[in-house]
């Protein structure tokens, strides 16, 4: 406990600290067209949680970027959970998926904007399709190594006990598999956002990552400064909250300490 | 018998992967159920890929004009991500007071994609070299810190104490104990950076370039070819898993007895 409150008393001092250099920087006269006052860009935030930037308020934004997360993450967590451990636990199923899995892998999600836009034009549909794949196969990853690090031992009891190959599968192998999972849905998670937020970038007309970019448009750096505060923080927040979730639900297992 | 059996799966998969091509052909060429802007034909991706490697429609460039712009910017961004990434996880993990004070800042900063940085980078550096790199040079800083700090912190105590006890100095210990037991943290980070450093350079070119893979596939776009952004996206593809290669065979060469 006390580490945990010397841990927090640490992390006042630094961010004041930041915060505090970030002032003076922008006092600066060089610095005054790169570098805005903190506490100008707080101001903005201020403001922005009550009246509309554009046309929503910083919250509107916020749910509008997160709505687009939950979509495509949450069609890339089952299916990618599906996959995966089609790919990791039966042979044919790691003959059939495994080549269009190596192939796909190397390829950015970013990369698969451009493709997008030309499929499913430029509305919610093409984002969601981007985040989707780019966590997909970040989830597969997980899933498959997490499936197939199995204890043997396990498996071999199981099996001597008399547990059928679907059994064996629903009562050993995913469970044990689990820890895996969750980190994968965390890593993915921050990936979702970090897509999310560059896809917003390139074609939106609201969310987190259009605050950024109509800064650049309107040469309004505080709007830049306030929109990538506002993105690290709800990042921050998805991550924690993720965290939380895995210590609640795998409460056993060492990694959600 | 062993051997017989993954050859039967080696079918199964060189099947499906000629099935899926088949299919693709057959959608696009023969029924044509896809506008060409949409789906091109596997045959007319195969025949821009090769026009591509001497044409500059229309993006001016030919493709290894391309690749090459993308690998400068990727690599100068990766190399400086790496160089600073390196010293800064060792001594946030291995000074306590340099860990109180950075590691706030540090958290708080990773949860900023690269990518987001576009905008003041560009206001900074304008969007030449210098900018892309430094949106790089973000995504990488954060991932080597990130593994290469969990690497030092898992030296075994054990071997700390017995360095201690043989009375070396905590420099000594770090250089001698803590580092060489952490190098494939060490290279894991690396590796996982040289992927961020790809990811966030395509983005960079997608948002302001003049040259590069990223801003190849993005013209192609707007142009509605849909065969050359699908050129463009398996070449990042293979490049990418070439320059993981790369790093891979260096790993082996480097990180010995593990």
């Amino acid at each position: 406990m006390s580490d945990r409150k010397e841990k927090t008393f640490w992390a006042v001092v630094s961010l004041s600290l930041l915060t505090i250099v970030w002032f003076f920087a922008s006092q600066m006269e060089s610095m005054k067209t790169l570098l805005p006052n903190p506490v100008d860009v707080f101001k903005f935030l201020v403001a922005g949680a009550i009246s509309p930037i554009g046309q929503h308020n910083i919250w509107g934004h916020i749910l509008w970027s997160l709505s687009r997360v939950f979509v495509g993450y949450t069609l890339a967590a089952v299916c990618g959970i599906v996959i995966g451990s089609a790919m990791a636990w039966t042979k044919v199923g790691e003959a059939i998926i495994k080549p269009f899995y190596l192939l796909l892998r190397p390829i950015p999600s970013i990369a698969w904007i451009p493709l997008a836009i030309l499929w499913f034009g430029i509305d919610e549909k093409s984002k969601y399709f981007i985040i989707f794949i780019g966590t997909l196969l970040i989830i597969m990853t997980n899933v498959y190594d997490g499936v197939r690090s199995v204890d043997k031992n396990l498996l071999g009891a199981a099996r001597m006990l008399g547990a059928k190959e679907n059994q064996l599968f629903f009562k050993v192998v995913l469970p044990s598999a689990v820890p895996q999972i969750f980190s994968g849905l965390q890593v993915g998670l921050g990936a979702a956002w970090a897509t999310m937020v560059a896809a917003e970038m390139i074609r939106s007309s609201e969310g987190a990552g259009w605050i950024i970019i109509m800064g650049q448009n309107s040469v309004n750096m505080v709007q830049i400064y306030a929109g990538i505060i506002l993105i690290g923080v709800v990042g921050l927040f998805l991550v924690t909250a993720m965290r939380f979730l895995e210590a609640k639900l795998c409460a056993w297992n060492i990694r959600g300490k | 018998m062993k051997r017989l059996k993954i050859n039967k799966f080696r079918v199964i998969s060189a099947v499906t992967l000629c099935v899926f091509v088949l299919v693709w052909y057959l959608v696009t060429a023969v029924f044509g159920l896809f506008p060409k802007t949409m789906l091109p034909s596997p045959d007319s991706v195969f025949f821009s890929f090769i026009k591509k490697l001497t044409s500059t429609v229309p993006d001016g460039g030919t493709l290894f004009e391309h690749i090459f712009a993308s690998l400068v910017v990727a690599l100068t961004g990766y190399v400086i991500g790496v160089g600073v990434g390196l010293p800064v996880g060792i001594s946030m993990a291995w000074f306590r007071p340099v860990d109180h004070f950075v590691r706030p800042v540090f958290d708080f900063l990773r949860t900023i994609p690269g990518i987001a940085w576009i905008p003041i980078f560009t206001v900074w550096l304008g969007i030449g070299l210098s900018a892309k790199a430094a949106i790089i040079f973000v995504g990488v800083f954060v991932g080597t810190v990130v593994n290469v700090y969990s690497g030092i912190k898992q030296t075994n105590e054990v071997h700390i104490w017995v360095a201690q006890i043989f009375g070396a100095s905590k420099i000594e210990i770090l250089k001698r104990v803590a580092i060489p037991s952490a190098l494939p943290y060490i290279f894991t980070g690396l590796r996982v950076s040289l992927g961020m450093a790809w990811l966030g350079l395509i983005a960079a070119e997608l948002l302001a370039a003049q040259k590069g893979l990223g801003y190849m596939i993005q013209v192609a776009r707007n142009f509605g070819r849909s065969d050359l952004v699908i050129v463009g996206m398996i070449t990042i593809g293979i490049m990418g898993a070439l320059l993981t290669l790369a790093l891979e065979f260096v790993e082996r060469r480097v990180v010995k007895g593990i």
